[in-house]
């Protein structure tokens, strides 16, 4: 089962990044989400999951999937000079996060001792204690997080209308 | 020391090394997408897979602690920030596309128009 949602996560991704139209992206996108949210259930944790899917594939793609069918920009356009050296410096980036990652992956002796803890009798999170977490210890995040939401909301109003 | 053998099968079999590798992968990924592409909507998409990386190595590593209920509190507030910036983000594209009618980011490389 894991292997099967890592294949669909990392495959559609890999689709996603080399496809020339956008809506098919988005699409692939959708497929990515699922994945991961396949990933969090097997990580025991069914909340999350549902969230993944109703958040980011129901609402954040929705609202992607509208402004591209909106803007009518649906293929990428060539490039107007070639910046050949920014490329290669992007992947020379990209190879050395590669490395480093798998190099701390397969040497890490914390991670090790992290990773031989017993998980056997872990039970699911529930969405009583993740509710009983967020209200008390982290109830001022939870403010901080409901003000962001309310100043981006009207900030994207204020940006995208003409006159207000 | 592992041996090399439980390292492959904890990757193969869903390990937390597994989870990691998964993560940093997509990670890679939309890092790749936001470096190499020019569409800013391509972009916005590459931005929206690392934040899934992350939340793949935070709730693994959630799991490994004790399945502590501290992951998922920390995941909600990720993905409300994560809708931050996709309304924010997006508001932003269509207002650089009344601009010049296009979302290359090449041809909107300079602040003033």
């Amino acid at each position: 089962m894991f292997l099967a949602f890592t294949l669909l996560t990392l495959g559609s991704a890999l689709a996603m990044a080399f496809q020339k139209n956008v809506i098919v992206a988005g699409l692939f996108l959708v497929a990515t989400f699922i994945g991961v949210s396949g990933l969090f259930i097997l990580l025991s944790n069914p909340v999350s999951a549902a969230l993944q899917i109703i958040v980011y594939a129901g609402a954040i793609l929705v609202l992607l999937l509208f402004v591209i069918m909106m803007l009518n920009a649906h293929e990428e356009e060539s490039p107007q000079d070639d910046l050949y050296l920014q490329r290669y410096i992007a992947l020379g980036v990209g190879g050395l996060l590669l490395g480093g990652s798998l190099w701390f992956i397969k040497q890490s002796k914390l991670l090790q001792s992290v990773a031989e803890r017993p998980i056997d009798q872990i039970a699911p999170t529930s969405l009583n204690e993740i509710g009983a977490e967020m209200l008390t210890r982290h109830i001022v995040s939870f403010e901080m997080i409901g003000l962001l939401l309310l100043v981006s909301m009207i900030g994207a109003i204020t940006l995208v209308k003409k006159r207000l | 020391m592992m041996s090399t053998s439980s390292f492959l099968q904890a990757l193969w079999t869903g390990g937390l090394q597994g989870y990691l590798l998964v993560g940093f992968l997509l990670f890679i990924i939309g890092l790749m997408t936001v470096l190499l592409r020019r569409s800013f909507l391509l972009q916005f998409m590459g931005i929206e897979l690392m934040l899934n990386a992350i939340n793949i190595i935070l709730l693994a590593f959630g799991k490994w602690q004790g399945g502590a209920p501290t992951a998922s509190t920390f995941y909600l507030f990720i993905i409300g920030v994560a809708a931050c910036e996709a309304a924010v983000g997006l508001a932003l594209i269509v207002e650089l596309y009344r601009l010049k009618s296009t979302t290359d980011a090449d041809q909107h490389s300079t602040l003033r128009h």
